[in-house]
């Protein structure tokens, strides 16, 4: 039996981005879209959370951030990268700062773009998500050790992407 | 008799002894070994009296030769006051003492007439088993203590001496030698019948505190030490005048004898003796007003902190006022005087706590509030009250001199004594704070002394309709819980690369500590024997009836409850060796241990979390100026009842109905199937509610919300996922939690004790406070701040919810209610409204859901849970689901009564209350913690007062 899928605790995560995307997760939240429905709660704890959810590109300033949340989750857990700058950067992408999708910070499992990406297209991706996440619980189940990146928290692998979008510059 | 002579003379020799030789080596095994002697003195002594009450005949020129003495060194010590004050240059100390000395000379001249010696001057008695025992064991264990002690204190004076380019006097054998000799004289104090000669000891103490408490000869304690034997003179002046009246007038002076006197001819002449003396008891347990001698005191060295004012100086003075107890119930002006004293110090002391950061300090007024609360109970004057403040006695000596040895030592280590300080303790001093801790818990948890002694504390007030003490003890003990609770977390705190700085503490200071400790948990254990064995036979010399006021079940199960807290707080139980993850600081963590985070502009931040004090609601100087101003009213008003009133009011004897506490409940077969039931049918129904609450909240705001058994996949969940911890802790806490909160529906179902249903969910909460403390994140912190705010301001309401019960019972036991004529909501409709009101706070619903909250985004993240992952966060869970089904059931107990129909009415009744509470829950917007504690006093009291009057004044109209 898979729990998890019935139970996605979510946090949200807003990188460089116009807030669009932000305002839409908040939307699902509303009583039109009401993502209660499949038991999904928004969080904003990294140690209660099964989904991260973010927003926007990753940039100098958040990459370390985003990778520090993603550390604090436990197991299993599984990364939606919402709208089109968190899935490539989006229209920020050639700015001086932005390092690009969340992938360039972490491993992400589900993208949906849009801009800004809609309550239909984050739910759905979200239900996704669910899947993979349950798919992950029945690894774990079988033995299988989950290990993040190994340079999750380690200077040097955020040095060599700051270093990387210096050179883009 | 030689065994009492030999604990009298004994430590005298000792101190004069100590005073001769002054090298550690020979100091250190000549104190070892006398402290040995007395307590196997001591033991020896309890074993050959402990329910056989003796008193001593002596030779008529023995016993005058006995006055003598008592005379000489009463004498003695007021001229050697009255030298001192001339050397201080202490105008006031210099007028009272001059006043003392002549009313002692007045007193003294009639102590030497050969009439005057009375044929049996010493007793003992179980009571003065228990101060013997007291003295005895803690009293010396103390004195070992204090030779590790003093070596570092002596070591800091000459570090300090040096830097300032003089050289510290080492006078460390004269403090020792007084704390021996204070032994002598506590013992004299609580064997003496004759009362010229417990004055003696009275005096020596005092003298002896006031050496102790100036020893250092700082200007601080100079002041101190002047302040000291300026109040505590007029404690003695009251004596010696009492003394001198009861000469004067007649009437014999043994302080066994004035019962017998009371109920004879001469009644109306104790009247002034008695408020006198009670004025004398009341200065030394520093009550209000005369209270701040003992805060001064703090400055002394800490050996003197725990052994006056923990185990003897401030004992003696309640152990007279027990002693005098059953007077209280004659005399109804001096009864008034001492327990309104004592209600008002125990209130207001608990609340000057709050705002207070010295370690020692907070201890001070503990101290004195616990006093109050012992006044109280012995000017009661019943049975139970009586049982009670002897409970105090002993559970309040013990732990209180367990923290105050700790208190010392670390201060020594860290070298501070501030709360502030004391934050990760749990790591750099990890022995030293677990007993710590049991100290701290044992002052205030439940199954430790102080839940009995405040069920007993409760009954005698009933009793007496005494409303408005009643309302102090649930408003004081509800700050008791506060500021203990927030210092337990400052301690519980866990770092992960601390050092452990504990190798420099004495072997002595271990004795003393462990030992201790080990009374303390004794004492616990040992519960249902002291009271059936020792206390008993006690109660029933002095009253002819012994109080019987909890069941054996419930004793056995307190017993069973603190031998667990013991194991989970000293062994290495529970620990987890899940992966260790760091504290969340919103992704930006750079070392948890010291909290530090990436700031702005790449700046390096750190979190800090002071203590809650709530320095404006509880203002220290104008609580003090309060009390101050009410005692000495109460004091000067009580006095000149005595003067106004007709002798036939004031020997009328007090307002009493006798109460008694009706012991219907299971039996422990029965409790331990209500605990099966409720371990399995609440987590169930709570399920259920809580996935019915989130449909119903949903359908509110017009969604559809989730499924109903939402809440049973969230912790399938939870129990599948990654174990992590912050620390290897903080799951065995919050294991208590849920069992103490399972045993309380348990409890509850089966029909067995509210009182202590109530309780346990306290101490259930309690353990969730410790976890989160235990974590140091910020968030968690301050939900668990939130949370110690939030059950201050529900347990006063809990407490008038339980002495409603009983008023209307007759007894604590649920099963009564099934055998009553009409449900007790009929008599207590307002206490039924406040508990719909503080039921809001438990529930965890908005607008008072201040520490966590099951709703979106919080400012504190989520609160009191935050570090809380994967299986602990199931428990909590399912600890809330059990909770939320006992709290209605609380509810429903009130529409109970002898009849098949009263079930449907109390399901009825509950599920509006649900409807209603949810209904709230939707429709508030969260508070500000100032509302939630403001308005849940507020409704306390208004309801409290009300109901109470009604129910309580009612039969003696």
């Amino acid at each position: 039996m898979a729990y998890s899928s019935k139970s996605p605790w979510l946090i949200h995560y807003d990188g460089s981005s116009c807030n669009g995307c932000d305002i839409e997760v908040l939307d699902s939240l509303t009583p039109l879209y009401d993502i209660e429905r499949f038991g999904i709660i928004n969080t904003g704890n990294p140690k209660h959370a099964d989904i991260f959810l973010v927003t926007g590109s990753i940039n100098a300033q958040n990459i370390r951030v985003v990778r520090h949340i993603y550390s604090q989750m436990l197991e299993p857990k599984v990364v939606v990268a919402c709208g089109i700058c968190a899935c490539t950067g989006g229209v920020f992408r050639d700015c001086y700062n932005v390092i690009g999708g969340v992938d360039k910070a972490i491993p992400v499992d589900v993208y949906a773009p849009g801009c800004a990406v809609r309550p239909e297209t984050i739910i759905d991706a979200v239900l996704k998500g669910v899947e993979i996440l349950d798919e992950k619980a029945r690894r774990i189940e079988a033995g299988e050790v989950l290990t993040d990146p190994e340079d999750l928290l380690d200077d040097d692998a955020v040095n060599a992407r700051l270093k990387a979008m210096e050179e883009r510059e | 008799m030689a065994l009492l002579g030999f604990l009298i003379a004994f430590p005298l020799l000792v101190a004069i002894a100590l005073m001769a030789f002054r090298k550690d080596s020979v100091r250190d095994p000549l104190v070892i070994g006398s402290a040995a002697v007395i307590g196997v003195a001591s033991v020896a002594c309890a074993v050959t009296f402990m329910g056989n009450p003796s008193t001593f005949a002596m030779t008529p020129e023995m016993s005058l030769a006995g006055n003598y003495v008592a005379v000489a060194v009463d004498l003695f010590l007021c001229g050697l006051v009255f030298a001192l004050s001339i050397a201080y240059r202490n105008g006031v100390m210099f007028a009272m003492s001059f006043v003392q000395l002549l009313v002692s000379i007045w007193c003294g001249s009639f102590a030497l007439h050969p009439e005057d010696a009375m044929a049996e001057p010493m007793y003992i008695d179980n009571l003065s088993v228990i101060m013997v025992l007291i003295v005895g064991l803690v009293g010396s264990a103390i004195c070992i203590y204090a030779l590790g002690y003093m070596k570092d204190f002596q070591h800091h004076e000459d570090e300090a001496a040096r830097r300032a380019g003089t050289a510290a006097a080492d006078r460390r054998h004269q403090f020792i030698a007084l704390m021996f000799l204070f032994l002598s004289a506590m013992f004299i104090i609580v064997t003496s019948d004759n009362m010229d000669w417990l004055v003696a000891g009275w005096e020596i103490t005092t003298v002896c505190s006031f050496l102790m408490i100036g020893y250092t000869r700082t200007p601080e304690a100079r002041k101190s030490a002047i302040l000291q034997i300026n109040l505590n003179m007029i404690g003695g002046l009251a004596f010696h005048i009492a003394l001198v009246y009861m000469h004067v007038v007649g009437v014999p002076l043994s302080i066994n004898g004035m019962v017998e006197v009371a109920g004879g001819a001469q009644s109306a002449q104790l009247v002034i003796p008695l408020m006198l003396l009670s004025i004398a008891g009341l200065t030394k347990a520093a009550q209000m007003p005369f209270h701040r001698w003992l805060l001064g005191a703090m400055v002394a060295p800490t050996p003197t902190s725990a052994l006056l004012h923990s185990s003897t100086m401030v004992k003696a003075g309640v152990f007279l006022l027990v002693k005098m107890a059953p007077l209280y119930l004659l005399y109804p002006v001096a009864s008034a005087m001492v327990v309104g004293i004592g209600g008002i110090t125990f209130v207001l002391c608990s609340f000057m706590a709050i705002s207070q950061s010295n370690a020692k300090r907070v201890l001070a007024y503990s101290t004195i509030a616990n006093l109050g609360l012992i006044s109280a109970c012995a000017g009661v004057g019943t049975s139970e009250a009586v049982w009670a403040a002897i409970f105090l006695i002993i559970f309040h000596t013990v732990s209180k001199s367990v923290l105050f040895l700790c208190v010392g030592t670390v201060e020594h280590r860290i070298g501070s004594r501030n709360i502030e300080d004391m934050d990760g303790l749990f790591s750099r001093l990890p022995h030293l704070t677990r007993f710590m801790m049991l100290g701290i818990m044992g002052m205030f948890v439940a199954p430790f002394g102080m839940l009995i002694s405040k069920w007993a504390t409760l009954v005698s007030f009933a009793e007496t309709g005494n409303v408005v003490f009643l309302i102090l003890l649930a408003f004081g003990s509800a700050a008791t819980f506060f500021f203990w609770a927030k210092w337990l977390g400052k301690l519980a705190g866990v770092s992960q690369k601390a050092e452990n700085v504990e190798g420099g503490v004495h072997r002595t200071e271990w004795t003393a500590i462990g030992f201790i400790s080990a009374l303390l948990i004794g004492c616990c254990v040992l519960l249902p024997v002291i009271s059936q064995l020792v206390i008993g036979p006690y109660l029933e010399v002095t009253y002819h009836k012994v109080p019987r006021l909890i069941d054996v079940d419930n004793m056995i199960i307190m017993v069973a409850i603190v031998l667990f807290i013991a194991i989970v707080l000293l062994t290495p139980w529970g620990r987890s060796s899940k992966a260790r993850q760091h504290v969340y600081l919103s992704g930006s963590c750079i070392d948890a241990d010291s909290r530090s985070y990436l700031g702005s502009m790449g700046r390096t931040m750190r979190s800090t979390k002071r203590n809650w004090y709530l320095d404006d609601v509880f203002p220290e100087a104008a609580l003090t100026r309060v009390g101050l101003i009410v005692c000495t009213s109460v004091v000067l008003m009580a006095f000149a009842a005595c003067f106004i009133f007709n002798p036939e009011l004031l020997t009328g004897g007090a307002f009493f109905v006798e109460r008694e506490v009706l012991l219907v409940g299971p039996g422990l077969p029965g409790i331990a199937l209500g605990v099966v039931a409720f371990g399995v049918a609440a987590p169930v129904l709570g399920c259920l509610l809580d996935g019915l609450d989130r449909k119903v909240s949903a359908r509110m705001q017009g969604r559809v919300g989730p499924r109903l058994l939402q809440p049973y996949w969230d912790v399938r969940k939870l129990l599948g996922k990654q174990q992590t911890s912050v620390n290897a802790i903080d799951e065995a806490y919050v294991t208590c939690a849920l069992v103490f909160c399972i045993l309380a529906g348990g409890m509850f179902v089966s029909g067995s004790n509210l009182l202590m249903c109530v309780f346990l969910v306290t101490l259930a909460t309690l353990f969730v406070i410790i976890a989160a403390y235990s974590s140091r994140s910020p968030w968690a912190d301050s939900g668990a701040d939130r949370e110690c705010l939030q059950v201050m301001s529900y347990e006063p309401m809990l407490l008038i919810m339980t002495v409603g019960f009983f008023t209307a019972t007759q007894s604590f036991d649920i099963a009564r209610l099934f055998s009553l004529e009409e449900p007790i909501v009929l008599s207590l409709v307002p206490i039924f409204l406040g508990l719909l009101f503080i039921l809001t706070i438990k529930l965890r619903k908005s607008p008072f859901d201040l520490s966590y909250s099951h709703h979106a985004h919080q400012e504190l993240l989520k609160g009191i849970t935050t570090e809380m992952t994967g299986r602990t966060l199931a428990k909590i869970e399912v600890m809330h689901w059990c909770e939320s089904v006992l709290f209605l059931m609380w509810v429903g107990m009130f529409f109970i009564w002898d009849s098949p129909a009263s079930i449907p009415v109390a399901v009825a009744v509950v599920a509006a209350t649900w409807l209603f509470e949810v209904a709230i829950d939707n429709n508030f917007a969260r508070t500000k913690w100032q509302n939630c504690l403001k308005y849940a006093w507020l409704v306390a009291l208004v309801v409290g007062v009300v109901n109470l009057f009604y129910v309580l004044i009612t039969p003696f109209i």
